[in-house]
């Protein structure tokens, strides 16, 4: 099995984009993302701690806050490139071999961009910019 | 330029094709790839653990999926808002729990192989970076649960 490779000389700036997208949304992962879960998903529903989103006033007006709209964007985005990634190789390692086609990167990839745009539309419309 | 691999192995690959587009030199190579049996992932634990490290992304993105759901939810001020507090949920976030550790771990332990820092013409160490890394993420987590927890009524 071989596949034809073109190399160039020209600065891969794709290349870097989508690396860079992939780097730190696994970081920002890896950073972010448990603590969420701790306390969104385990702590506050069994009502051991009290969290924002147990209440619609507080998470209302949390939402509302500029910061804590760009962090959420933040929080969804470069992770799910990180995500689209690895979940398009997972496929890849696994033998699935429509998982290098151009289709296959515009579903993943294009996936992670729907998302963001998702996030974005979604913290600028649920309530508005209070300080 | 990449190197040749020829299939059949040792072998020289043939020369080159060098052609030029648009005031570009592209290059073309054949680049052999080793055809690998279905189930090679089960073969070795590394190779599992491997495989669960990629795997982690899926139940990450559909937690992420329903916090974007939960900020939906407040839309509006919404009067029919629902907290998710069921039984199931916290299962289904302590799974999530385990799977996003094990991602957090495995990735902020490969700063120090990935990350390269010299301070005064001195290689800082890896177990430094890696250490840093954690404290980092320790920083992030307990600001972030202040926030969540604080900022409840």
């Amino acid at each position: 099995m071989s596949d034809d490779v073109k190399t160039s000389d020209r600065p891969a700036l794709m290349h870097l984009f989508w690396w860079f997208m992939f780097a730190q949304g696994g970081v920002l992962a890896a950073i972010l993302i448990p603590v969420h879960v701790l306390v969104q998903g385990i702590l506050g529903p069994l009502g051991i701690v009290p969290v924002v989103d147990q209440h619609l006033d507080t998470w209302y007006s949390i939402l509302g806050n500029p910061l804590v709209k760009l962090y959420i964007v933040v929080l969804i985005a470069f992770p799910f490139f990180h995500f689209a990634h690895r979940l398009r190789y997972l496929l890849v390692d696994l033998g699935v071999k429509g998982a290098k086609s151009v289709p296959a990167q515009v579903i993943f990839y294009g996936g992670a961009v729907l998302i963001t745009l998702l996030a974005i539309v979604l913290v600028l419309t649920t309530a508005p910019l209070s300080f | 330029m990449a190197t040749e691999i020829n299939a059949s192995g040792g072998t020289p690959a043939p020369p080159h094709e060098v052609g030029r587009s648009g005031g570009d030199e592209t290059v073309t190579t054949r680049v052999y790839h080793r055809p690998m049996a279905s189930g090679w992932w089960t073969r070795r634990r590394n190779y599992f653990m491997y495989v669960v490290r990629e795997f982690t992304s899926l139940p990450l993105a559909l937690w992420l999926l329903w916090f974007l759901y939960q900020v939906q939810q407040a839309q509006h001020r919404a009067v029919n808002y629902h907290p998710t507090t069921s039984i199931a949920f916290v299962v289904f976030s302590a799974i999530v729990l385990f799977f996003a550790l094990y991602h957090s771990i495995t990735f902020l332990s490969l700063a120090g192989s990935i990350l390269r820092f010299r301070v005064i013409d001195r290689p800082v160490p890896a177990r430094l970076i890696v250490l840093a890394q954690f404290a980092l993420w320790a920083i992030a987590s307990a600001v972030i649960a202040a926030v969540l927890i604080g900022f409840a009524r």
